[in-house]
């Protein structure tokens, strides 16, 4: 029982103190984290948008694809990732394997499907007077989407804050595609595993904590955006 | 001759199979007023979304000036569809202030926003809102929603401008004002307007002209009194119209199955006792409004479904109606036209 009150112990001295290492390790994963949103963001809710307005071909068929991708398991995308950048894989002459850019290939491709399946149910959740409204007032097709997407502003940013949560929470693609080398790619996630399995509870522990302040602050905000929809 | 704004040529929109509208020849001239009545499902909002290039025909020609616009892209005929407007039965307000949403036609426009200021401060003048330009849009009540929406045209200062049923939704009191602004519309800005309504009084009352449609074509004269029902023959060999509610009128008829009729409300009689006559239709009925025109009172009577009846203001006295007054109605099957 004592390593725990002890790692306890020792994971508040370390947070109180500003211990560098730990702080270079969140900053780290908050800066690869937020790139992986962001570019998913980006594309996301493009392709989110696009599938609630438009009539396409296997626009049904996309919809369940987009659905299943939601339960693809981080180090099924580890792998895959690992296998293209990889020495002897095709993109293998970039030498991205265990740089934090390979990181956020994965956390990205983790956080696209998430970010187009909510912006499409929030999108489609929009009143269907808005697109009309905005085109009898005068706007370009471009103008009306962009107003579309103003009205669904609230849902849309809850989807991009639970992609975020998401990415920032796991460990498989961040192990696999990252390697947890210290000082360059060693993440929150990954650190709390290896100082575990290494008996460093106090370090492992501090992790921990900030991991979860991340996550309570995200469903804090989320919460904050769900209401504000409604 | 005033120059004509808008032409409609063999108009046709197809939904399901079905012809909901079927326009051989339509004019609008510039600066007037038009009211389009008819009841629900004739095909007034189809037109107005054709007109108003929301929706595609899917045969036919609409021109605006001498311009032909119909089956073009949105983004070839933008510029058409910047000199009109159209204010929905059923306003939509984006989720931001009152002032945010009036600026939105101007912002697309990339109009300046001194020039926005001094348009949106007039808007809401002619609306009687100038009090409410910081308000959020989801604190208004039906009615103000109503008049931001109005004002959100007006200032894209629109050459046509829509009315989709703009009193259907609001309380008597609303309904006056709308009807104030479109008067003031034409008086001060001098831009076409076409509106839909089932109220024929108030078309009668704003337009320069009514025009009537029914099941997608155009008629000389919307009667009042026109229900939608099922003509059926009884077991007594005779034939009833069935409208809403079960509610049965005598008719006089060849035909059964689904049409439109329509009862003079100069063809019945109000008593408070019912009497013997050669009328085959008598209905108990409660009095829910009033309306004094000039030498004659129309009365609402609610007999299940709404009736009118116009008497004179000689008799409506002298019979001492009042709302709530309980009163018999009495018109041949002859009374009741059929389509």
């Amino acid at each position: 029982m004592d390593f725990i009150v002890e790692g306890i112990q020792k994971a508040f001295q370390l947070i109180f103190t500003l211990d560098s290492e730990i702080f270079s390790i969140v900053l780290l994963s908050l800066r690869v984290s937020l790139t992986a949103v962001i570019l998913a963001s980006l594309l996301g809710v493009y392709l989110g948008f696009l599938m609630a307005v438009k009539d396409y071909w296997g626009k049904r068929f996309s919809v369940s694809l987009v659905n299943t991708l939601l339960a693809l398991p981080t180090v099924v995308i580890g792998l895959i990732v690992y296998s293209l950048i990889s020495r002897r894989g095709p993109l293998g002459i970039f030498g991205l394997l265990y740089t934090p850019l390979a990181m956020i290939i994965g956390q990205f491709i983790l956080a696209v499907p998430i970010i187009i399946a909510l912006t499409h149910s929030a999108v489609q959740g929009i009143d269907k007077r808005v697109r009309n409204t905005a085109l009898t007032l005068g706007a370009t097709e471009a103008q009306s989407a962009w107003t579309v997407i103003k009205e669904a502003r609230y849902a849309v940013l809850a989807a991009v804050i639970t992609g975020f949560g998401r990415v920032i929470a796991e460990v498989g693609a961040a192990m696999m595609l990252g390697g947890n080398i210290k000082g360059s790619t060693r993440v929150m996630t990954t650190a709390i595993a290896l100082e575990t399995a290494k008996g460093e509870f106090g370090f492992a522990i501090a992790l921990g904590i900030i991991l979860l302040f991340v996550a309570f602050s995200i469903n804090i905000l989320l919460h904050y955006f769900q209401d504000k929809r409604a | 001759m005033d120059k004509l704004i808008l032409k409609v040529r063999n108009l046709k929109k197809i939904y399901n199979n079905k012809i909901v509208l079927d326009i051989d020849n339509l004019n609008f001239q510039e600066g007037k007023i038009y009211a389009i009545v008819g009841p629900n499902g004739s095909g007034k909002t189809t037109l107005l979304n054709i007109l108003n290039l929301l929706e595609k025909p899917d045969e036919g020609q609409i021109f605006f000036y001498d311009q032909a616009i119909t089956n073009k892209l949105n983004s070839d005929t933008l510029e058409i569809r910047r000199r009109m407007t159209l204010v929905n039965q059923d306003p939509f307000l984006f989720h931001s202030t009152v002032y945010d949403n009036i600026a939105y036609g101007l912002k697309i426009r990339s109009i300046s926003s001194k020039v926005q200021k001094s348009r949106i401060r007039s808007a809401l003048n002619i609306v009687g809102l100038s009090a409410f330009k910081d308000r959020k849009a989801n604190q208004l009540s039906g009615g103000e929603a109503q008049r931001v929406v109005i004002a959100r045209a007006l200032v894209i200062e629109p050459e046509v401008l829509f009315f989709d049923e703009p009193t259907a939704n609001i309380d008597q009191k609303h309904i006056d004002v709308v009807e104030r602004i479109i008067k003031k519309i034409k008086k001060e800005i001098k831009t076409t307007v076409i509106f839909t309504t089932h109220d024929l009084s108030q078309a009668y009352r704003l337009a320069d002209k009514v025009i009537s449609l029914l099941d997608g074509k155009i008629i000389k004269q919307v009667p009042e009194n026109l229900l939608w029902g099922e003509i059926v023959e009884e077991e007594d060999g005779l034939k009833r119209f069935k409208a809403m509610g079960n509610i049965k009128f005598a008719i006089v008829s060849e035909k059964v199955g689904l049409a439109y009729i329509s009862i003079d409300p100069r063809d019945i009689i109000l008593s408070y006792e019912q009497f013997q006559s050669s009328a085959r239709n008598s209905f108990l009925g409660k009095i829910t409004k009033i309306i004094e025109q000039n030498h004659l009172v129309k009365l609402e009577i609610d007999i299940g479904i709404p009736l009118v009846v116009i008497i004179t203001r000689e008799s409506f006295f002298k019979m001492n109606f009042n709302l709530g007054s309980k009163v018999y109605l009495t018109f041949k099957a002859s009374a009741v036209k059929l389509y």
